[in-house]
């Protein structure tokens, strides 16, 4: 598995055509200014890959049926994880068990000393009860050791940032903002830890992480492909930075805010 | 399967465990380890083997049901029947809680190594894991049930305490780690869980140790519970797991053997055969 997405993520990217890129990128900009986006008093509206998912996919009643948010370990897992596999890229923890300890005992430390650092996780972490956060870290622990062995990091080069989202807001409405998730960037390559069943969707759910770093790139600079990966099954699935992910991308959005009921009204 | 009754099994030998009065935990992490020189490399056609041989079948059972029906989804549960004593559409017997208890306080043994109080540790790592439905169940049973409760908990858990190794963080032990294989293009999903995985993954070498836990048997359909997710990490990895452990946390009971080609292909013929038949239609 290690083999086969370090492979994936480390692979040359073919060349892209620059003036047929810069030509859809105006075209996916110009759809995206059409979308000023006002959700019947909601407020602004921000589109991750779970509403492309539950827009386009067929499990979109029982995505939409989900509970409000809650802290628990699952829920919890990612942020911990990431943030051991970060304390392991750098060589701060030896294994993932021991990376996902500091991380809890930093949560407990931020909360007791009034940190300004301390988050709404922290504070969920630091009321449990020992038992309560061992669970947690379990949680973790499995997260990001799988994540820890899945990649052979030394190969990824240097240029490496974990679990950093990236946003882009639109200057034509303070109302739409779309986010780019990625667990591990390179400078070639973004990797998108998925879960859930195989879905036609997911293509479209990557071609925003494409969408949000052209859009966020100030020289028009093509991005790294995006490799989606199931831990839970070994798949894999690589969007390249083509033309045609640029529109896949704008009008996954566009479907979104459709799909959400929302007036759309020119914004020019 | 190397079967052992509680006693000890092998000497106490030179381990990388933490120092702790676990003698059979030792024994158990012995066999677990083995040999490290001889670990078997498989055949890197099996995997691909064993794929195309389950994605006939189910293949077979979309054509039957229609491209459109919702996908099955097939776990040791349908595939080997619920474990002793579980009723169907009883969704809170006593062996499933027991079950889910035991579980949750194994992840913490392994975690953290060691708990307070079994019962109520067991309880606040539902309740963060999410489960608080089952969690105000225990809770609202009555004191005689529940007494009776923690008592066989505190059972089950000073088993565990006493078996279950203490693995060095190096063996990068993962508990609850899920497996789902999509077939005919996630027309059928094969899934199941590990309660432990150690070790590694190499590729062509077979690397991981898997251990599983099992609170109310039969041994026999535990056992083929651990072929069962071996399958499943063959397909998904590449490579199966080179060892499995089972441990029954009632009596102490527990076993370890390497999984061979012909645990693969026994439990792919009868999955194979439950797409053919099952109760799916």
């Amino acid at each position: 598995m290690a083999d086969r997405l370090t492979d994936a993520l480390v692979a040359p990217l073919a060349d892209v055509d620059p003036s047929s890129w810069a030509a859809t990128l105006e075209e996916a900009k110009g759809t995206l200014a059409g979308l000023a986006v006002r959700r019947a008093g909601a407020g602004p509206f921000r589109v991750t890959g779970h509403e492309i998912r539950a827009a386009l996919s067929s499990d979109a009643t029982e995505l939409a049926a989900q509970l409000p948010f809650a802290w628990s370990a699952r829920t919890s897992r990612r942020a911990l994880g990431l943030a051991a596999v970060r304390l392991l890229v750098a060589g701060d923890a030896r294994s993932p068990v021991e990376a996902v300890r500091a991380r809890l005992e930093e949560s407990c430390h931020w909360v007791r000393d009034g940190s300004p650092c301390a988050s709404q996780l922290d504070r969920w972490l630091a009321g449990l009860s020992p038992a309560g956060r061992a669970a947690v870290g379990a949680e973790a622990v499995t997260w990001a050791t799988r994540l820890w062995c899945a990649l052979d990091w030394p190969a990824l080069g240097s240029t490496l940032t974990i679990g950093r989202d990236r946003w882009w807001d639109s200057p034509h409405s303070a109302l739409l903002a779309l986010r780019g998730r990625a667990e591990v960037r390179t400078d070639r390559a973004n990797l998108v830890v998925l879960s859930g069943p195989r879905r036609e969707s997911v293509r479209a759910e990557l071609a925003l992480v494409t969408l949000v770093d052209s859009l966020r790139a100030r020289d028009g600079a093509v991005p790294g492909r995006v490799v989606g990966w199931w831990p839970d099954s070994g798949h894999l699935v690589r969007v390249e930075p083509e033309p045609a992910v640029l529109t896949l991308g704008a009008e996954a959005v566009g479907l979104v805010l459709g799909a959400a009921g929302a007036p759309v009204r020119s914004a020019a | 399967m190397v079967i052992v009754a509680p006693r000890p099994l092998l000497r106490p030998a030179h381990l990388d465990v933490a120092p702790a009065d676990r003698s059979n935990g030792r024994e158990v992490l012995a066999l677990l380890r083995g040999d490290t020189a001889a670990r078997p490399r498989f055949d890197p056609e099996l995997a691909g083997g064993l794929r195309a041989w389950l994605e006939d079948a189910a293949y077979e059972v979309v054509a039957t049901r229609g491209e459109h029906a919702p996908p099955v989804f097939l776990g040791a549960g349908q595939l080997l029947g619920p474990p002793a004593g579980w009723r169907d559409g009883d969704a809170l017997s006593e062996e499933l809680l027991l079950s889910r208890l035991v579980h949750a306080l194994f992840r913490q043994l392994v975690n953290e190594g060691g708990f307070d109080h079994p019962l109520r540790d067991a309880l606040d790592g539902l309740r963060a894991s999410g489960a608080e439905p089952l969690v105000r169940h225990i809770e609202s049973l009555a004191p005689p049930a529940r007494s009776a409760l923690s008592e066989t908990v505190a059972s089950h858990a000073a088993t565990m305490r006493e078996m279950v190794p203490r693995f060095a963080p190096g063996w990068m032990p993962r508990t609850s780690d899920r497996v789902a294989i999509p077939l005919a293009g996630g027309r059928v999903v094969l899934h199941g869980s590990f309660d432990l995985l150690v070790g590694l993954p190499h590729p062509g070498t077979a690397s991981l140790c898997a251990l599983g836990l099992s609170t109310s048997g039969p041994w026999a359909r535990e056992r083929r519970c651990l072929h069962y997710l071996a399958l499943l990490e063959t397909l998904r990895s590449g490579t199966p797991p080179f060892r499995l452990a089972l441990l029954e946390t009632a009596t102490g009971r527990y076993g370890v053997e390497d999984v061979r080609e012909e645990h693969l292909r026994a439990i792919a013929s009868h999955l194979c055969a439950w797409l053919a038949t099952g109760p799916h239609g």
